[in-house]
Formats: structure tokens, C-alpha cells, sequence
């Protein structure tokens, strides 16, 4: 008999700690909501949601958009170090598919396949996609890298730790180590004109209007008209990046 | 036993309080106003001031080379626009400041025949989307510029 009731007991002991443990999980719940949506991309609607749109059936190869990007924001000269850049796609008639990017195409890219071996050739002019859901802001330790209200991908160059995993992370191989500062360096939209109403200097300088800059939220938007003409797509969409460089005339080809 | 627990609760008081303490002096200031970052580096993003100044900038100054690089051509029933949708830092890089230093040191432009064949020699990747020059054939002595006014171009 004895031995029962301590079983009892200790029954229901277990059952009312179990309910208790679930009543209180569910009243600390909604902060604990909040807690992870603190860790998360605000984006502010009132506000301009920037992107970019890039034709490639415009787009020459010309590289004025690299050169000025590195005039712009101070980028090194060497040709490892690159915020923009332009690369040449040359499909061959066998098949294959050459890519090539000298100098990231500042100078203007020449074309190194023989006029009759070429099936068809195009210029992909890449840079920071300004991802929604950026992985490189995921994978930053220290919230150095962030997604800013008005949409675009940023770095703290006083609190990045040059730790690089946001380099690894990056799909689109936007980011590079400046060598001088030892911090991560991107494209930041030119941020610093925006916000004064100029043009990015890629968008400035490229002579055929390959690149449209525009808010997103403004339907009446350079780039949203740009957007609603031509069928875009953004690069590696299957990565659910969300990013916001959007690419009209996108071959397959292109990685 | 109540005093251990007593001590147990109190070292477990100050280690929060102290863990508190560090945080909020580690922490920069701003952090987390908008997210998980600081919420000045924004500011200092914005801080940098633009080399390239847009061409109303250039076009207070230089009105008459902007109005003449703006006109169109006539030819053949048709209109082109030639050099008009450039804009004047796509040939003219700011390499110097042009608000307080365009006077005293104008920006050269050299050797033009690299220069325009950066946009308009031969590749098969410009087909269609520009007028392309064989570089290696026409006239290879001359400077384009003996030629051919940049801000306007003719065609022939």
C-alpha cells in the first residue's frame, strides 16, 4: 500500500511540473519572439528601398563602371580588389563557355576568341547583389555587416574584426579584405551619394544606361520601369537570397 | 542550509550584475537601435564625400560644351543621339577637384585612341549595341579627336 501512494504521488508531482513547465514556456514565448526578431533585417516602409536593375543586352564591357568605383570609394588599384567589376561570357561554337574579366574590365575587355569560333558573347557586369536575406550578415560574429533600413547592405569598418567569414559566406564574391585598413570592404550602393541624390558612380558613368538605379517602393521609379519592360532575374535565385540587382537578358551561362 | 542558498543567490546576483556591468560598457553606443548593429555606422557610411559630381555640377560651368554635347545629329531620316546620354565624368574622371582646382590645373585627356577604343573596338560582345571601329585599320596615325569632336561626334 505504502509503496503505491509514494508512486502516486510522485505521479502527479511529475505531471504538475510538466503542465506548470508548459503553462510558463508559453507565457515567456512572445519574448522570446522578440528577442529573435531584434537579431533580425528591419527594413523601415517608409523609406526607399534600393535595388539595381542591369541590362546585359547594353552593357559593352567598357569598364568605366569598374574605374569609377575605384576613383569613387578609394577601392586599390591592383587588380585583386573589387567592389564592381565586368565579366566577358564567350560562348564557342563547341560549346564551351569562356569567362574572362581582366583588370575587371577596366581598360575595356577585348575579345581573346576568334570571330568565327564565337556562338554568342555578352558582358556581365556584377557586384554586390544587396541581398534581403544576406548570408553575410548571418554569418558576421559581430554585427559588423548589416542590412540598413533603406535596404542596403552594409559594413561597420570600426567594429569588423576581419575575421572573413562573410567572405566565405557571400555567394556572389562581392567582398574582398582591404589591405591597408585590414577591414571587410563591399559595394555599398555608394551610399554616401544616394543619400544626397546623386547616382551611384557605376550608374553615373556607364555610357549606355546599363545600369538603372532606382527605389523599389516608387512605382513610378527609373528602375521599376526598367523592371515591369523587361523580364529580369536575379543571380542564383535558388540560394533565397533575395537579393536586388535585377538582370535583364540573363543567360544560363552565368554563374 | 537557508544561509547556502542565501550565498548561492547572492554570488549568482553579483555575477549577473557584473556580466551586466561589462556588457553595457562594451556595448557601443547606438547598438541595436535598428538591429543587430550599430546604428551610427549609417552616419559614417553617409560621411564620405562624392568624387564624382553629376553633370549639372559640370554643366553650371561648361553650359556651352553640355548644350552642344546634348544636341542631336540628323542622318538618314534619323535621329542619334551619338554622345548625348553620356554623361561628362564617364570620359572626364574627377581625378582632381573640379569645385576648387578646374581652373587652375585642367584634367587632360590622353592618348584618345585607347580611350575610345575602350567602348568602340571590335568585339563580339559589343554586336549590335554600339558603332564598333577596327582599331588596327582606321587611320592608325591619327588621334580620333583629329577628327572626331568627342562632344559630338559625326558620323559618315
Amino acid at each position: 500500500m505504502d509503496r503505491i501512494n509514494k508512486n502516486r504521488r510522485k505521479f502527479f508531482q511529475t505531471s504538475a511540473a510538466l503542465v506548470g513547465g508548459t503553462v510558463f514556456y508559453s507565457l515567456i514565448k512572445p519574448f522570446e519572439a522578440k528577442a529573435v526578431e531584434a537579431n533580425q533585417t528591419e527594413l523601415d516602409p517608409e523609406l526607399p528601398l534600393w535595388g539595381m536593375g542591369v541590362d546585359i543586352e547594353k552593357c559593352i564591357g567598357c569598364g568605366k563602371c569598374a574605374e569609377a568605383c575605384k576613383v569613387e570609394n578609394k577601392v586599390p588599384a591592383e587588380p585583386f580588389y573589387f567592389r564592381t567589376w565586368v565579366e566577358q561570357y564567350t560562348i564557342k561554337k563547341d560549346g564551351e563557355v569562356k569567362i574572362e574579366s581582366p583588370n575587371g574590365a577596366i581598360g575595356g575587355l577585348e575579345q581573346s576568341v576568334e570571330n568565327e569560333d564565337i556562338f554568342k558573347s555578352f558582358n556581365v557586369p556584377k557586384l554586390c547583389n544587396h541581398c534581403t536575406k544576406a548570408p553575410c550578415v548571418q554569418a558576421c560574429p559581430v554585427g559588423a555587416t548589416y542590412v540598413s533600413p533603406d535596404g542596403v547592405v552594409l559594413v561597420d569598418e570600426s567594429y569588423c574584426i576581419g575575421c572573413r567569414y562573410c567572405i566565405q559566406a557571400c555567394p556572389y564574391g562581392a567582398r574582398y579584405i582591404h589591405p591597408e585598413k585590414q577591414v571587410v570592404d563591399k559595394c555599398t550602393f555608394c551610399y554616401h551619394r544616394i543619400n544626397e541624390g546623386l547616382l551611384p558612380a557605376c550608374v553615373e558613368v556607364c555610357p549606355t544606361e546599363a545600369r538603372i538605379f532606382g527605389d523599389l517602393r516608387d512605382k513610378s521609379s527609373k528602375l521599376v520601369k526598367f523592371m515591369q519592360k523587361n523580364p529580369t532575374q536575379v543571380l542564383k535565385p535558388h540560394l533565397n537570397t533575395h537579393s536586388r540587382v535585377f538582370y535583364n537578358g540573363l543567360s544560363s551561362e552565368v554563374k | 542550509m537557508g544561509k547556502l542558498i542565501f550565498r548561492l543567490v547572492l554570488s549568482f546576483l553579483v555575477f549577473v550584475g557584473v556580466f551586466m556591468l561589462i556588457q553595457d560598457y562594451l556595448t557601443p553606443e547606438s547598438f541595436g537601435k535598428y538591429g543587430h548593429y550599430r546604428a551610427n555606422s549609417l552616419d559614417d557610411n553617409k560621411k564620405i564625400i562624392p568624387q564624382f559630381k553629376g553633370e549639372d555640377a559640370c554643366a553650371s560651368c561648361h553650359e556651352d560644351i553640355y548644350e552642344k554635347k546634348s544636341e542631336t545629329v540628323s542622318f538618314d531620316d534619323d535621329e542619334y543621339i551619338l554622345h548625348s546620354n553620356l554623361k561628362c565624368e564617364t570620359c572626364h574622371s574627377p581625378k582632381i577637384d573640379a569645385r576648387t582646382e578646374c581652373k587652375i590645373k585642367p584634367p587632360k585627356l590622353e592618348s584618345t585612341r585607347k580611350m575610345c577604343g575602350q567602348c568602340h573596338s571590335i568585339n563580339a560582345s559589343r554586336k549590335n549595341k554600339i558603332k564598333m571601329i577596327d582599331m588596327s585599320d582606321h587611320n592608325t596615325e591619327k588621334n580620333c579627336v583629329e577628327c572626331h569632336n568627342p562632344h559630338n561626334p559625326w558620323i559618315e
